[in-house]
């Protein structure tokens, strides 16, 4: 077993003791989690965005890798003398000519390289405005690009899949689909808000409302289910790194995190009771 | 005893943390082997990896992270022991960062330690590729020009198994194991439904509620759902004489069954104690 295993060991047992220490009450210890979890996922974040998106995808079509900048017309040399500038500036991130990978050159993501920029610009009051024309471009593109997926395989095809035959098939078959549709009938009711929900449209709202509850109670289900999984994939690794080949981490964190937590509480008692 | 039932109502929730930890921690030092029966959803999930023709190509799809790793991991291994017991090769992708490495684990333990298979020809793994959906918008039309290189940095067209790939057309079956956005949903919207590839997809819980409605249009084969749907996919791997013990997620039903149980009973006691506090108020 190698040290770094064994020390990522004690530190994935430090931070999950750390975190649940918090059901006991707050303390420095699950303060102490708390922030290097902000941390660690501001720069986890911050670096996978960097280099998995903005260097190969934005810096690798504006200025790829080529052999002899020599070679290149005109332009292309005067525009890799600004690359040469960056590489100038930062040898590791802007290696010499050019970003390596197999992107192609395409000078329209100079567009992208803007909004980006003025992104940032929000950050200066006085041009904060040029930040909502990279906004307006990232709500269209959205919305363009989920409409047709949206329409296709929500609507559509859930309306398709919503046209159940309700005789020729089994008994069981049939009453599923009864229930099926009736829920999808009432529950579209329910949200149809153009007409008082009284009388007759009352009743079948309120129907569908049943039908939601239900659906909540599901989801509420699957939830406790989802986190007890989760607890029980914590726990499986606790025991894990109880053994004797990372040192006993799990027992050792565990009493002295207890007893640490028992001291600071009877400190606190004698502090009011002075 | 009114009283005491009332009193339970409103007892200190750390006392309540404390059951349930004991609860989990003791049937995973000391397993019941409560039985698995498997579901008709895995089943079908099951059946649809069952019914991909051999040697055909598989995309499996790693959109997950370590938060939600003992949920997804274990599907993810039972679908790889399934996928390349068949003699299916498998593309991998990863919509979430943290997928690469999820990726890279699970084959590490499958396909090379267990299957011993040759990465380039057997399976290969694409990597992470930022832009969710867009990117599986973009592979619908174009693999190369999404994926220029892989996660070992070798160029795309000197692969083997992409031979012949130039989009998503060429696949013939995607896998989706997916713990959130982007995920199942959006295979099902850009990919599986507008080039009409058979997808199932394994999902986290709290998941099943959005992504079932798709399974009961056709628009996925089945679901893995959660970790005792990953407990039924191993379960059916051993009754299909695929792979001779059950894994991880199967190991730790008896604590989610356990559990399950109490916090049913938690419901009830807290039903119970409300009621009874109701009527005394009621009379008051």
């Amino acid at each position: 077993m190698s040290f770094g295993n064994i020390f990522g060991a004690w530190v994935s047992v430090f931070l999950t003791l750390a975190i649940l220490s918090y059901l006991y009450k707050d303390n420095p210890f699950y303060k102490v989690a708390e922030h290097i979890y902000v941390g660690v996922s501001a720069a986890y974040w911050g670096t996978i965005a960097f280099w998995n998106q903005v260097w190969p995808n934005l810096f690798g079509r504006l200025w790829p890798y080529v052999d002899d900048q020599s070679t290149l017309s005109k332009f292309n040399q005067f525009w890799y003398k600004i690359y040469n500038g960056l590489h100038w500036f930062s040898h590791n991130v802007f290696p010499e000519n050019g970003i390596p990978g197999d992107q192609q050159q395409n000078l329209w993501y100079i567009i992208a390289f803007f909004l980006g920029l003025f992104m940032l610009a929000r950050l200066i009051p006085s041009i904060n405005w040029l930040g909502r024309w990279s906004l307006a471009y990232v709500v269209g593109m959205a919305a363009g690009l989920r409409i047709y997926g949206f329409m296709s395989s929500n609507v559509i095809a859930q309306i398709h899949g919503s046209l159940l035959p309700l005789w020729g098939e089994s008994l069981g078959t049939v009453i599923n689909n009864l229930v099926l549709i009736v829920g999808t009938v009432t529950g579209l009711f329910y949200f149809f808000f153009s007409v008082e929900h009284k009388g007759i449209f009352g009743k079948i709202s309120r129907v569908g409302i049943h039908f939601l509850m239900i659906s909540f109670g599901a989801s509420f289900g699957f939830a406790v289910m989802g986190r007890i999984s989760l607890l029980i994939g914590r726990f499986n690794k606790l025991i894990e790194y109880s053994h004797k080949q990372y040192g006993y981490a799990t027992l050792i964190l565990l009493v002295a995190m207890v007893a640490t937590l028992l001291i600071l509480n009877l400190k606190k008692t004698e502090e009011v009771t002075e | 005893m009114s009283k005491f039932l009332e009193n339970l109502g409103s007892i200190d929730r750390r006392y309540i943390f404390l059951i349930i930890a004991i609860v989990v921690f003791l049937p995973l030092i000391f397993p019941l082997g409560l039985p698995v029966e498997p579901t008709n959803l895995t089943i079908d999930a099951f059946n649809a990896v069952d019914n991909i023709p051999k040697n055909e190509k598989v995309l499996v799809s790693f959109d997950y992270g370590p938060s939600t790793k003992p949920e997804i991991h274990p599907m993810a291994i039972a679908v790889l022991r399934h996928l390349f017991t068949k003699g299916n090769r498998v593309i991998i992708t990863c919509l979430w960062p943290d997928g690469l490495f999820m990726a890279r684990q699970a084959l590490q333990q499958v396909a090379i330690e267990e299957f011993d298979l040759t990465y380039g020809v057997d399976y290969c793994n694409l990597g992470y590729r930022p832009g969710n959906e867009a990117v599986i918008k973009g592979i619908t039309r174009s693999f190369p020009a999404n994926f220029t290189v892989d996660s070992r940095a070798i160029k795309i067209k000197e692969i083997p198994l992409m031979d012949g790939v130039q989009s998503l057309k060429n696949i013939g079956f995607i896998f989706s194991l997916s713990a959130g956005y982007p995920g199942s949903k959006e295979w099902v919207q850009y990919a599986s439904d507008p080039l009409k590839i058979k997808t199932s997809t394994g999902v986290t819980s709290i998941q099943v509620n959005e992504i079932l409605p798709f399974v009961k249009s056709g628009q996925l084969q089945g679901i893995v759902a959660g970790m005792p749907g990953a407990a039924e996919y191993e379960q059916l791997l051993v009754n299909n004489d695929i792979h001779p013990v059950i894994g991880k997620a199967g190991k730790s039903m008896d604590a989610q069954s356990i559990a399950h149980l109490v916090i049913v009973l938690f419901i009830v006691i807290g039903n119970i104690s409300y009621f009874v506090k109701r009527k005394k108020e009621k009379k008051y």
